[in-house]
């Protein structure tokens, strides 16, 4: 039987290679720098407490392209936001219709305290709940320890897929993920409502 | 897709499903309802300090359906409550054998009746025994998992499912810690008998003192410290089966004696009753007594 470290360390040397060209940082005048999800077509998926009223936003990709992005739509409630940069590293994440499976390996992607592209293991803890003024939102909730620039950075299946957007900001809870749910529907809406974001049906 | 980490995540969320079956919500205080074990179709174990009433408890099942409890036992002493079920109504847990130290675990909990809860870690110790503020715990597990709130009561699970043994953070903050099944399925089987745990007495006050080199090796075992016996109690069970002040104690049926806390946790269970070997060193020499132990008052 091969040794379960040598299967390991090169599965995540690979999942990592293969998450990074996904991930952005996202800043928006002082706000200080969070994450964002490229989700194809020069669109860039993050919280809107990343980008606020989407002044000055920039958006820098792993590869170091820089760019600046306009706000196409947002929901302050849910907490998401969608970014437009013209141009992008051919990449675009997977949003995971599949369950969540509480205890199955989660990992978050960001820039924790401004390192990065650290990507940080744990499992999913609970399928929750949040309240927002409209009414309950289902929420995920997982056991690993997220900290500032980890916000609007995806939440992974050991798949690599994006089961949800970290955006800790809760119930004081801090390891809050808005699920993959939410953000298909956001996604399907900002498609339907902005004029010249058609396209994205192909990307659903 | 497959890949390794796929295959250890989905382990991972099979051993919660699997577990999740016998972990169950238990609603016995104003506050969080917490969690518990089911160890027989009508048994639940739980945590003793989540139980704030004896009536109108209720389990709440993995379908959220919800049945109504009886408060079957309890032993603040080792933070474990018995609840039985008025109908037979879930499935048992299966255990696992001795948890290992670096052992990847997951702590479960059913605090709310959206499903079940779960928290990665590993053991990261294993001692014991232990005083609690009101009792003693033969052996112990700490981990690093996170308890969050509603977890007391519900499992510590291994990679395949079973349970290694029941999470409390009952014995004081910081103080968070997992019995191990097998202890923990002792004490819910004199709970379901009796009620409550007896606990042995000997009717001793002892301290701990030195074994000398040379009873030492009348011992043949390198014991380097017994409990001295300096007081004992008039019609005691220590009285009864002829131990005398000054003589230091060093074994209880065949097990060593060197400190209060495993002369405590060697009394307890179902020594009560029993005629046991004492073991002391008297005059330098050993000598093995027959006491028979008193349940203490």
């Amino acid at each position: 039987m091969m040794k379960l470290s040598s299967l390991l360390e090169p599965a995540l040397d690979d999942l990592l290679a293969r998450l990074k060209p996904l991930l952005a940082v996202v800043r928006a005048g002082r706000r200080g720098a969070g994450a964002g999800v490229l989700a194809g077509d020069g669109l860039v998926l993050t919280n809107h407490h990343v980008v606020g009223k989407g002044r000055g936003i920039e958006v820098e990709l792993a590869d170091g392209q820089m760019f600046k992005a306009g706000l196409v739509a947002d929901d302050p409630q849910v907490d998401l936001a969608l970014l437009q940069i013209s141009g992008g590293n051919g990449h675009a994440a997977v949003f995971s219709t599949a369950e969540p499976r509480p205890g199955e390996m989660v990992y978050a992607f960001g820039h924790p305290w401004g390192q990065r592209y650290v990507l940080t293991a744990g499992v999913l803890s609970a399928r929750t709940f949040g309240r927002t003024p409209s009414g309950e939102i289902p929420l995920l909730r997982a056991d690993l320890q997220l900290a500032p620039g980890n916000s609007g950075g995806p939440l992974l299946n050991a798949a690599g897929e994006v089961i949800g957007l970290n955006a800790m900001i809760f119930g004081g809870d801090q390891s809050v993920a808005i699920p993959s749910t939410l953000i298909r529907s956001f996604l399907e809406q900002a498609r339907r409502s902005v004029p010249g974001l058609r396209h994205l049906e192909e990307v659903l | 897709m497959s890949n390794v980490l796929v295959d250890l995540s989905n382990a991972m969320a099979a051993a919660a499903e699997k577990a999740g079956a016998s972990t169950l919500l238990v609603n016995a205080r104003r506050r969080m309802p917490a969690s518990g074990i089911a160890i027989a179709p009508d048994l639940v174990l739980t945590a003793d300090h989540i139980i704030e009433r004896e009536d109108e408890i209720l389990v709440g099942l993995p379908d959220g359906t919800e049945v109504p409890a009886k408060l079957a036992g309890r032993d603040p002493g080792t933070d474990l409550a018995l609840l039985r079920l008025e109908r037979p109504a879930v499935k048992a847990a299966e255990t696992a054998p001795e948890a290992k130290v670096g052992q990847l675990v997951l702590a479960l909990g059913r605090p709310s009746p959206s499903g079940i809860e779960a928290s990665l870690g590993v053991v990261s110790a294993v001692g014991g025994p232990v005083r609690t503020p009101r009792g003693s715990l033969d052996r112990y597990l700490r981990t690093d998992t996170t308890p969050y709130p509603g977890f007391s009561g519900g499992p510590l699970v291994d990679a395949e499912g079973r349970a290694i043994g029941l999470n409390t953070s009952g014995f004081g903050p910081g103080a968070v810690l997992t019995i191990p099944a097998d202890l923990a399925l002792k004490v819910a089987d004199q709970l379901a008998k009796h009620g409550s745990i007896q606990r042995g007495y000997l009717g001793i006050r002892s301290q701990p003192a030195e074994v000398s080199s040379a009873a030492r090796k009348a011992l043949k075992r390198e014991q380097a410290e017994g409990l001295l016996i300096v007081g004992m109690e008039d019609d005691s069970p220590a009285a009864a089966g002829g131990l005398m002040v000054g003589d230091i104690l060093v074994s209880l049926d065949g097990q060593p004696v060197s400190d209060h806390d495993e002369l405590f946790a060697r009394l307890v269970g179902d020594a009560v009753g029993k005629t046991l070997p004492v073991e002391v060193v008297r005059g330098g020499q050993p000598q093995v007594l027959k006491v028979k132990i008193g349940a203490r008052p």
